[in-house]
């Protein structure tokens, strides 16, 4: 018992013991995963691969490159808001968050983060240089409260093999429609000719991705989905009119009905499908499988941004940033952070290979980016991309609700008239709670 | 021959259902075990493939290649073991006056406790938090230890147990002049011992998978325990690139409740085996 | 009784209540006051009486998660009780083999939600899934089980009933090990065959287990939430949402701390008079029978 007792004690006192030395501490928190087993101390980001591999070698050779600064890495789970949340309730949040440039706002507006334009001054980084997107998402007011690092948002992920069985490749790329009819008539051919569905829909589960079918399409048809801070609107003939689209889709069986997402990867893997609108984030997952032999997907992998069927070529993006929770800091600690800013910004290139869309124009212009595989053919998502107004708070929440009530438009479980209301009903109160 | 008051004469047919009802139950256990034992990019869209050979321990490799899951897996351990002794001697000691004793107001305290099952954790822990940030407990095992021992299941279970001892032991020990503490230690303590050790593995097992609170109140890395620690090292869509990591986490994770099932899972065989000695 | 015995009688209560007084008692008491104000996560709030509630009285989808919590505890509490009574009737001897069999059936209790949920999203999907394959071998189309309206609340009972029998299980067993042997020999001299013994002698002695059984399960399915959030994220469309998950995206997700501390305030309400109920009425009942 008492042996028991003394290493208890001993344990406890584990956490306590700290060495002294003379650097900068910054405490940086990120999701993205952990995988010290593969990347522990690396600082060859070439070779890294991956989110978590390319980001962890990234911050490893930042502490190499910068001995007089040490910055220690918490990683959280996926996407860290509850966490973030408490922890700023206890004021003692960390110095560097990734976070989604949607999110911002909730914390940003409240004074709870620092706007970065002196950070991103004193580290020499040209605000300049942010692609349209990016500026977008992290300035809410005038101010920067983030440096960019991704922009990332839907594409169309094409199994080239069975589009070719269907006959929709035409000098080597897949054909892809440009009016909603096209769609629906090159949808139904596909079947006639595979006998499998053209779209892989992630329905269940998945709520973000009918948002962000919903959101694209009225978007593009230039219907201004906030028109004030406290409002949203979805019940417009534009708003019915892509809801009917996107049901007859699913009446027609062009669409698969009944997944969630793993459900949805592992059938497009298969190649059971032409189509399955994802994001940037599988460009990774889908390339490795496009260049091993003996799999569906060898050699016949494509992707594109989302296409136009209507009105304008826009779709609806989001991002990651790097933010700065408000606190207390010493002027090395700030100096530390101008400095993080400059290296990142620097090497927003390495992070592009995991298949998000760079943050800075000259990434975009550099040759190295246009050469990895597939960039050239979803560049224009820089471009093209809008995210939702900076000032509008719980983007989160909202895309939430907006997505449970687009699904049950788009399956038919709900009139897309009562679906559209309860969405704008649901979102008003939620905006009309926020002081 | 007549059947214990307790046992229920198994008929084949009831063998029949009970081994169909342990297949059920077993046969995703062990689909998870399989799983955890492939080569993560080899069930990339094909979770079958668990059922056949390559198997691997890569994963159980890169689960210790994490520098920091001893360290969970010491925290862990330490809170759940502070949890489950916490809990048995409160609820031990406030069940025995709930069962046994009288004092002013025990019917409104008792049901005070019995409130405290209708609590969803949910509602409660955002005020915890602020009040834990308050006593400057956050990232600490106190702190992660003592929401766990106010669990009114463990009081309410104990005074149940108790209520079932005959009061008849209880006044023959007091004619003989023993104290109410003395009752407590050497007469109920002992004849609770099946309830004891139920309620051990009970709390342990909560204080062991227990996520939300560790999550917001052990913010630190070197402070998760092993269920928050296991999440956050998952990369997003871990379900489908990293199912086989994924699972070697869930088995990791599991082992050592299982033993200490087994350990308490005697203590309850061994008072059967008295019953039928007797 | 002497004014010594009742405060030493309180002596033994005391450091239990103590720490229950203010780690749960004081935030239930503030989640009250929360309630009755509009306020978010970081905010001070003004005070807006009864508007939080009447927002709950308004809002369908609250209305939808308690219709949602009460059918699907309904589906899990009876179910449940009756397999975990009778495992441990059929388990409680001794033997290897018992001892085996009742770890086999304690085993899925050890996993944590999000392992389950995972096993389970398995096994219900109906792409792929375990039970779809069978399905589809046998001919038939397979079940949506995760993505229709009427199917998703039964997918949880099952994954939950599936996790949640070990428990309740043991707590039979303890019980079992309760019941004095005498009971034992007056049956054997009575030549009463297994049934009667039953009835009229195990199922009284397990009473008390059972009550307690069965309060607890109902009080903690009533609080379901980890499985609605994993397996179906409350959908499709909100029909397997349940309370707790509806105050955990309101207080989380929306930061809207007043309006997800009233709907707790209504659950636990709910909650309580359930456990209440089932409480008096039992204890009633004992006190008529004379126990």
């Amino acid at each position: 018992m008492k042996r028991i007792g003394a290493a208890l004690l001993m344990a406890l006192s584990l956490g306590s013991c700290a060495k002294p030395d003379h650097r900068t501490h910054l405490y940086l928190q990120r999701f993205f995963g952990e995988c010290g087993a593969e990347y522990g101390g690396s600082t060859d980001v070439a070779k890294a691969e991956g989110e978590c591999g390319i980001i962890t070698a990234l911050v490893n050779r930042f502490n190499a490159e910068n001995p007089d600064i040490h910055i220690d890495v918490n990683v959280v789970a996926w996407p860290g808001y509850p966490q973030l949340t408490a922890q700023v309730a206890a004021r003692d949040p960390p110095d560097l968050v990734t976070m989604h440039e949607g999110v911002i706002s909730d914390y940003a507006l409240k004074g709870l983060l620092e706007p970065v334009d002196g950070y991103l001054k004193m580290g020499g980084v040209n605000e300049g240089d942010f692609t349209d997107a990016a500026r977008a998402g992290v300035t809410i007011n005038g101010h920067a409260y983030g440096l960019p690092w991704d922009t990332h948002g839907g594409l169309f992920h094409v199994n080239t093999a069975l589009f070719a069985k269907a006959g929709l490749m035409r000098g080597g790329k897949p054909v892809l429609p440009t009016t909603a009819d096209e769609l629906i008539s090159q949808a139904r051919q596909f079947e006639q000719r595979t006998g499998k569905p053209y779209l892989i829909q992630s329905n269940v589960g998945d709520t973000a991705y009918a948002a962000r079918n919903l959101y694209t399409y009225m978007m593009a048809q230039g219907a201004v989905l906030f028109p004030d801070a406290h409002h949203i609107k979805l019940n417009t003939p534009i708003g019915v009119q892509v809801a009917t689209f996107f049901k007859r889709l699913n009446t027609e069986r062009l669409g698969t009905l009944n997944m969630d997402t793993p459900a949805a990867i592992a059938a497009f893997i298969n190649g059971e499908g032409g189509i399955y609108p994802t994001g940037t984030w599988m460009i990774g997952s889908f390339q490795q499988e496009a260049t091993t032999p003996g799999r569906p997907l060898y050699k016949s992998y494509a992707v594109f941004p989302y296409p136009r069927l209507w009105g304008e070529h826009v779709e609806y993006v989001s991002g990651h940033s790097w933010v700065v929770p408000t606190r207390k800091r010493t002027p090395q600690q700030r100096a530390a952070i101008a400095r993080f800013f400059r290296f990142m910004a620097a090497h927003n290139f390495d992070w592009t290979r995991t298949g998000h869309i760079p943050a800075f124009k000259s990434v975009l212009a550099d040759p190295r980016f246009a050469s990895l595989p597939h960039r050239a053919d979803i560049a224009p998502l820089a471009e093209i991309g809008r995210p939702v107004p900076s000032t509008i708070q719980r983007q989160n929440a909202i895309e939430g609700i907006v997505g449970e009530e687009a699904v049950a438009a788009f399956t038919g479980q709900k009139s897309i008239e009562r679906a559209l209301s309860e969405a704008e009903r649901r979102v008003d109160d939620l905006l009309a709670e926020i002081d | 021959m007549a059947t214990r008051p307790g046992q229920a004469r198994l008929t084949p047919l009831s063998w029949a259902a009970l081994s169909l009802a342990a297949l059920i139950m077993v046969a995703p256990l062990l689909w998870t075990l399989l799983l955890s034992l492939k080569h993560n990019a080899d069930l990339v869209g094909h979770s079958g493939a668990a059922l056949h050979p390559p198997y691997t321990l890569e994963n159980y490799g890169a689960i210790f290649g994490n520098s920091l899951t001893l360290r969970w897996l010491l925290n862990s351990t330490i809170v759940a073991l502070g949890q489950t002794a916490g809990v048995l001697i409160l609820a031990s000691l406030a069940g025995y006056a709930f069962a046994r004793l009288d004092f002013p107001l025990r019917r409104t305290l008792f049901v005070i406790v019995l409130l405290g099952l209708a609590v969803p954790s949910q509602a409660v822990i955002l005020v915890q938090h602020q009040l834990f940030a308050w006593l400057h407990l956050h990232n600490s095992y106190p702190g992660l230890i003592l929401p766990g021992l106010v669990a009114p299941f463990g009081v309410f279970f104990m005074t149940t147990y108790m209520r079932g001892i005959p009061a008849e032991l209880d006044e023959a020990a007091m004619l003989d002049g023993a104290s109410r503490w003395t009752i407590f230690w050497k007469i109920i303590v002992p004849l609770t011992l099946p309830a004891q050790s139920t309620l051990a593995v009970f709390t342990f097992l909560g204080a062991w998978n227990d996520y939300w609170w560790p999550l917001i109140s052990a913010t630190k890395s070197n402070m998760y325990t092993l269920t928050v620690g296991l999440a956050a090292a998952q990369m997003n869509y871990a379900q489908t690139s990293g199912l086989g990591y994924l699972m070697a986490q869930a088995v990791f994770a599991s082992v050592p409740i299982f033993i200490v099932y087994i350990v308490f899972q005697k203590q309850i065989v061994r008072a059967m085996a008295g019953a039928a000695v007797r | 009784m002497t004014a010594q015995r009742d405060w030493r009688a309180l002596l033994f209560v005391a450091p239990f209540l103590a720490l229950y007084l203010l780690i749960l008692v004081f935030p239930l008491l503030r989640g009250l006051w929360l309630s009755f104000s509009q306020v978010d996560l970081f905010g001070a709030g003004h005070f807006v009486g009864f508007g939080n509630y009447a927002r709950l009285l308004h809002d369908p989808v609250f209305g939808t998660s308690l219709v949602n919590t009460f059918e699907v505890t309904l589906m899990i509490v009876p179910v449940l009780t009756i397999i975990s009574l009778l495992l441990a009737l059929a388990l409680n001897r001794a033997g290897k083999g018992a001892a085996i069999m009742r770890g086999i059936f304690f085993a899925s209790a050890v996993l944590s939600v999000t392992i389950v949920t995972l096993i389970w999203r398995f096994v219900l999907a109906p792409d792929a899934g375990l039970l779809g394959e069978a399905w589809k071998a046998l001919g038939w189309e397979p079940l949506p089980f995760l993505s229709d309206v009427h199917l998703a609340l039964p997918a949880l009972a099952i994954t939950t009933i599936w996790w949640s029998v070990g428990f309740p299980m043991l707590l039979f067993l303890a019980g079992l090990q309760q019941i004095p042997e005498d009971m034992y020999e007056a049956a054997a001299l009575d030549n009463s065959n297994s049934w009667t013994t039953f009835w009229r002698i195990t199922v009284p002695a397990l009473r008390r287990t059972l009550i307690l059984v069965v309060m607890l399960q109902t009080a903690a399915q009533l609080q379901l939430f980890g499985q609605s959030q994993l397996l179906t994220a409350g959908g499709p469309s909100g029909a397997s949402r349940t309370a707790v998950l509806f105050l955990y995206e309101s207080a989380f997700g929306r930061w809207e701390l007043g309006y997800a501390s009233a709907a707790a305030e209504v659950l636990f309400l709910i909650i309580l008079a359930v456990t209440l109920t089932q409480y008096w009425a039992t204890s009633r009942s004992e006190a008529s029978r004379g126990d």
